[in-house]
């Protein structure tokens, strides 16, 4: 087969969903009948959601997984219904001596049916204060998990041999932070505790392992106030010669650009 | 010392889900919930429509889960591209047929991962990674990969909302995907 194969760069692009008009038909057309092209699309699709990752992390609400739970129960028990229904066997129905009932079991069944709308209601509130109160709850065990973790972490590397302490000291620009930093360059781990403000506008702090030999490798991005503690991974026998914390736009960079706010060597 | 379990695999966890356990599918939600509802946060700007459609993505694992061939494909690339795909649609308020048809073609398309994030510190540096990639990139050509990415916009659109010539779109978008592209392969082969 002679036919040219779609530019190299299109997969990315028709992945990213930026190709449009004749562009976008000519790449369609091709890969729906190249197989090897296809399977190229297929690995650019993966790279491009990647990009999805970079997105600002946030948590959605503990609410959504219960009330995904439910909606799964209740299609179970949805798809188990019919069945009993269409087992039941169809008789014709015979006139009923208590006919004369009817009016009042109908009245009856409006009565009920509002009954039942307003404890409808009041449970779908009581349903709703609970899963707030379930949100509050997971999102505490979650933050008290990851301190327990980091306290486990600080622990083991307390009791380690070749453990370094490091307190950075503010510089300018930077009133009111405090980070203190726990590393052990055998074990390749770093815990860090302690304090910062939220960043200026459009800013992020970033927080830097300044090695004896290399680049600066970025330990975090803070996007907001920080004061929880952390246990990060580093490369072992990564030695540190200090950890810095930069002002740099927001999200981070890659190495450090902006000006140094606090620094620290080992002690 | 004692030695942390290992988490299982998604591909195990798959294969309880289609056995009807729920507890595969809230390990699954537990692992993944995050990284895919700050991207659809992201798309959509609004907590109750990625919340809704982060919950519809899990419901539709559940349905499908007996589809999952992961030989063919990751989990989470699926989800991302997936959740990708419902959001944007909501986001451009397309017909719902689109949506579905992308699911019914699982795994025709099912994606394949280089990269590991199925481990939560894996999964936590790649994150910030990407973040410091996508901040490397000269700002125009990060508002153009932002704009296609985060709000569905093809290159003509682009154009038009930033006032910039189509030619220059389509420069910018090339070059910030070949930096990008270059970027996640190093990231790909450190990771192994």
């Amino acid at each position: 087969m002679t036919e040219r194969h779609v530019n190299p760069e299109d997969f990315d692009l028709y992945a990213l969903g930026a190709l449009d008009g004749e562009e976008k038909q000519a790449f369609e057309a091709h890969v729906h009948v190249c197989s090897a092209c296809a399977a190229e699309m297929v690995a650019a699709q993966e790279r491009v959601s990647l990009i999805g990752l970079a997105a600002p992390p946030a948590i959605p609400s503990p609410a959504v997984r219960e009330s995904l739970l439910r909606r799964i129960r209740s299609e179970r028990a949805d798809s188990a219904t019919p069945t009993a229904a269409v087992s039941s066997p169809q008789t014709r129905p015979r006139p009923h001596p208590f006919a004369w009932l009817t009016p009042i079991l109908a009245l009856a069944t409006i009565a009920f049916a509002s009954l039942a709308v307003w404890l409808w209601t009041r449970n779908a509130e009581y349903l709703r204060q609970i899963d707030a109160l379930q949100s509050q709850l997971a999102s505490a065990q979650t933050q008290s998990r990851d301190i327990a973790r980091t306290a486990a972490d600080t622990d083991k590397l307390l009791g380690m041999p070749g453990t370094v302490r490091v307190g950075l000291k503010p510089m300018t620009g930077m009133h009111n932070g405090r980070v203190g930093v726990l590393y052990n360059s055998d074990m390749g781990m770093v815990t860090c505790a302690g304090w910062l403000p939220a960043a200026p506008p459009n800013k992020s702090y970033q927080l830097w392992l300044v090695p004896m030999k290399g680049k600066p490798m970025s330990l975090r991005v803070f996007s907001g106030e920080w004061n929880e503690p952390m246990a990060m991974h580093v490369p072992a026998g990564m030695v540190a010669k200090a950890f810095a914390v930069t002002e740099e736009p927001m999200g981070g960079m890659p190495s450090p650009t902006g000006p140094m706010v606090m620094e620290g060597a080992g002690e | 010392m004692t030695v942390p379990l290992q988490p299982a695999p998604d591909s195990a966890l798959v294969e309880r889900m289609m056995a009807g356990d729920e507890n595969a599918l809230t390990a699954l939600y537990d692992r993944y919930s995050g990284m895919i509802f700050a991207m659809l946060l992201r798309i959509l700007r609004d907590r109750h429509a990625a919340e809704e459609v982060l919950q519809d993505l899990f419901f539709q694992l559940w349905r499908g889960a007996a589809r999952f061939d992961a030989n063919r494909g990751t989990l989470p690339a699926w989800l991302m591209v997936i959740g990708r795909n419902r959001a944007i649609s909501r986001l451009r308020r397309l017909s719902t047929q689109e949506i579905v048809e992308d699911v019914e073609s699982w795994p025709a398309n099912a994606v394949p991962s280089s990269v590991n994030i199925e481990d939560e510190t894996q999964r936590s540096l790649l994150m910030e990674k990407l973040r410091a990639a996508l901040a490397a990139l000269p700002a125009e050509q990060r508002e153009a990969v932002e704009l296609a990415y985060f709000e569905g916009m093809t290159q003509t659109e682009i154009a038009a909302r930033t006032g910039s010539p189509l030619g220059t779109v389509k420069s910018r978008v090339r070059t910030a995907m070949q930096s990008l592209k270059q970027r996640f392969e190093e990231i790909s082969a450190r990771s192994r």
